[in-house]
């Protein structure tokens, strides 16, 4: 089953989807980001692995246009995301791992209210996947169980097509089936297709199994990123999870 | 820390401290002006009617502070349909009775000593018999019940609110009769006795259902609403913008309508039994004219957050800060919201108000004013006359829901929970104000000459507070050349407006035309609403 068509992109391939520059925030005196550079070309699959607390997701809140850059510059597809939403985030689909769909919507509702924001929007394959994930149109979203709702959330992330795909903690609340064979076919799918998915977990075997590249972050440093295959001839083979636990486990 | 009372007991003093500290030394200034003023008679021209004045406000204002912080009600959305009852604690290993009883119990005690502090610090007029045990055991009852109806579940949004002020507004009637009747402190306290314990059973079994996730669902108002907006959603959005509007709509903009149309017929029921009396078919004529301004207010406290549930805070959920929009089409969107809430509420009001006069058989009074009206100020100008107090009304109404956007949306709870106190703070220092001057021949008279001049200060003021705020958004990218201009146009016209009808309608003798034009300076919004897109852009990207 194809799930992406092809589209022309919008930046052209050279230009790196995301590019990070010392980006540096606190929160009171504790330094959440100090100085990470990361920059993330386009086409392939970006794994953003570290603690609890590492802090991947004010990583990526700084990549949405969230937070604002204290020190050093955030750029998405060229642009600043505080300073141009609408030309960043038109382009990104998110899943968030907070889970915060409206309550009150119905999943129909949902898919149309979000239709009007993107363009690009393919009713076709918005319903396709729809069915795919088993997703009652009429249902509430409240009455949703936890893996439903994150299957809404990929819906109206998927449907039109983003260049960019940002998944934070994309596995909570998926069962281990859906987990490996949807997640799985979809951010390889959307790799093969040049367009890239940045996704942060904490379950190393899934980014070993879907991620091309691998960063790691420890305390709001970036500690490696590199392309997974040189991060593991590095350690001898080891897997990602003994890395994890070598470069990070010390906390 | 070791039994659920006292960590109960810990969490409200820890997360309330700097109210609770507040509440504490506004009670010791009331004492230190009491005895600073009153009894030293250091301003005799400060006399204790004046200064009577000034109790009911920090009372009032005290009161409604720990009515929020007891209730868990303090970033709570009063419309939700769901118990307000923080989810987190409903997990505790613990009883239903003690989650209710303890929070009952301390908001209680907290009402009786304020009460007694109160009696000592407050100082009443000369003659005044201030009552002993009875007002505390009444401040205790509000409180209990209003806990007991904030922590039950409803089968539809908006009820909570329609039935607490049924409900606590019955209270207030049965002790405001029994003061008519100059009942004695026994009476009172009687009286007043079985209130707290019947709260407490009510409390308990609005956890109860709380804690079983029990919302009621009375099947025909929830089939009708949904089928009604569900309509519209089906159809495909012409645009981002209307989708966020109907987004809106459906967050926060039915609450208006759907409240006036609850309270309202209550009200004009009362027609039926007092046809005969004029003063209150005007009364009540009145009264429900006022319903949608005064219910904008409560609404507005959830006009502002990103999400209808009723424990989030006033930030902005991930899901709409990633809208591919401008952070000012999330503002327009709720003024839009907004309009159309006010519309729907104020054809409510103007359709049911004419069929329960002609029903009830009242038309009589209202048109009797009609009439004098028409005769003082001529036929055109008593129906400019009426369309300007219509408009009036229904431009406060929109006012209301919307003009604390720009503190909401900021995202900030403490900047909310502030704004509250700093406007009940302002009415103090004004009430205070006002009593210096009346008090005075020489000072009313110093008072009416400088109007002028502060409304001319005002105007300054909020022209310099409109040019900073627009150089803002211009200067992060909020407004375009082109919007501003528009902006500003828009408020010019709206002022002019204004200004005209003001000049028809009010004598040129009384008023001069230049104070006219400061009125409607003042009266037509701008520095509040041009902040509203920089509060969110504020949220939006902290």
């Amino acid at each position: 089953m194809t799930l992406y068509h092809s589209v022309t992109p919008h930046s052209t391939a050279a230009e790196p989807v995301i590019a990070v520059s010392d980006l540096t925030r606190r929160f009171g005196a504790r330094e959440a980001l100090s100085s990470v550079d990361l920059v993330i070309p386009r086409g392939g699959v970006y794994g953003l692995v570290g603690a609890n607390g590492a802090g991947k997701t004010t990583l990526i809140r700084h990549i949405l246009g969230l937070l604002r850059a204290e020190k050093g510059s955030v750029h998405v597809f060229g642009r600043d995301p505080v300073a141009d939403p609408v030309g960043v985030l038109s382009r990104i689909g998110y899943l968030s791992e907070e889970n915060d769909l409206p309550a009150w919507m119905r999943v129909d509702e949902l898919m149309r209210y979000s239709r009007a924001f993107y363009p690009g929007w393919d009713d076709a394959y918005a319903g396709e996947l729809r069915t795919m994930f088993a997703l009652d149109h009429g249902a509430k979203i409240k009455t949703l169980s936890k893996g439903q709702k994150a299957r809404a959330g990929l819906v109206i992330a998927l449907a039109y097509r983003p260049e960019l795909l940002v998944l934070d903690e994309p596995s909570s609340g998926l069962d281990p089936i859906v987990r490996r064979d949807i997640l799985g076919a979809v951010l390889r799918t959307i790799a093969d297709e040049g367009r890239t998915v940045l996704f942060s977990s904490h379950l190393l075997e899934e980014v070993e199994q879907v991620a091309d590249h691998v960063t790691m972050i420890r305390q709001g440093k970036v500690v490696v990123s590199a392309p997974l295959k040189e991060v593991k001839d590095a350690h001898g083979g080891a897997s990602l999870d003994e890395i994890f636990v070598e470069r990070i486990g010390g906390g | 820390m070791r039994t659920p009372a006292a960590a109960i007991a810990w969490e409200l003093r820890q997360r309330h401290r700097w109210g609770l500290i507040a509440v504490l030394a506004t009670i010791l200034i009331l004492g230190a002006i009491k005895i600073a003023v009153l009894t030293t008679q250091a301003h005799p021209e400060l006399n204790d009617t004046t200064f009577a004045l000034l109790v009911p406000v920090p009372l009032a204002a005290t009161f409604l502070y720990l009515l929020a912080v007891f209730t868990f009600g303090i970033s709570g959305d009063l419309a939700a349909r769901e118990s307000m009852y923080p989810p987190r604690m409903l997990t505790l290993p613990v009883s239903a009775a003690t989650l209710a009883g303890w929070p009952m119990l301390y908001g209680c005690g907290s009402m009786t000593l304020l009460w007694f502090a109160m009696r000592i610090a407050c100082s009443f007029p000369p003659g005044f018999e201030v009552p002993k045990y009875w007002p505390a055991l009444f401040a205790s009852s509000l409180l209990a019940w209003t806990q007991a109806l904030t922590w039950m579940p409803y089968p539809f949004r908006g009820m909570r609110i329609v039935v607490s002020i049924g409900l606590l507004l019955s209270i207030d009637i049965v002790v405001f009769t029994a003061l008519e009747s100059k009942a004695r402190e026994s009476t009172m306290l009687l009286l007043l006795a079985p209130f707290v314990p019947l709260a407490y059973v009510a409390a308990v079994s609005a956890v109860g259902r709380a804690r079983r996730g029990d919302v009621p669902d009375w099947g025909a108002a929830q089939r009708f609403a949904p089928a009604f907006s569900r309509s519209a959603a089906l159809r495909d959005f012409r645009s981002a913008a209307r989708a966020q509007l109907w987004f809106e709509w459906r967050q926060f903009g039915r609450s208006l309508p759907l409240l006036v149309a609850i309270v309202l017929p209550v009200g004009l029921s009362l027609l039926f039994l007092f046809r005969e009396t004029p003063v209150i078919v005007v009364e009540i004529v009145v009264t429900s004219l006022l319903v949608p301004p005064f219910m904008a207010i409560f609404v507005a406290a959830t006009a502002g957050k990103s999400s209808s549930n009723a424990s989030e805070s006033y930030g902005i959920t991930p899901f709409l800060a990633t809208r591919p929009v401008e952070d000012h089409a999330l503002v327009v969107a709720k003024w839009q919201a907004a309009l159309l809430s006010t519309f729907a509420a104020w054809v409510i009001v103007i359709v049911a108000i004419p069929v329960a006069l002609m029903w009830s058989d009242a038309t009589e009074p209202i048109l009797n004013i009609a009439r004098n009206v028409d005769g003082v100020l001529g036929r055109p100008r008593a129906i400019i006359l009426g369309l300007l107090i219509l408009v009036a009304l229904a431009g406060s109404t929109w006012k209301q829901l919307v003009q604390g956007l720009y503190i909401a949306m900021s995202g900030r709870d403490w900047a909310v929970k502030g704004i509250a106190f700093a406007t009940l703070a302002s009415v103090t220092i004004g009430f205070l104000a006002l009593g210096w001057i009346l008090d005075s021949r020489q000072r009313t008279a110093v008072a009416l000459s400088a109007i002028p001049w502060l409304m001319a200060a005002l105007v300054a003021l909020k022209l310099l507070l409109a040019m900073r705020v627009m150089q803002r958004g211009a200067e992060r990218g909020l407004f375009t050349r082109t919007q501003l201009i528009f902006g500003a146009i828009a408020w010019d016209v709206c002022v002019f407006a204004v200004y005209v009808v003001l000049t028809v309608i009010l004598p040129p003798i009384l008023f001069r035309r230049y104070l006219l034009l400061l009125v409607a300076i003042l009266v037509v919004p701008f520095v509040r609403l041009a902040a509203a897109p920089l509060a969110v852009a504020r949220n939006r990207h902290r």
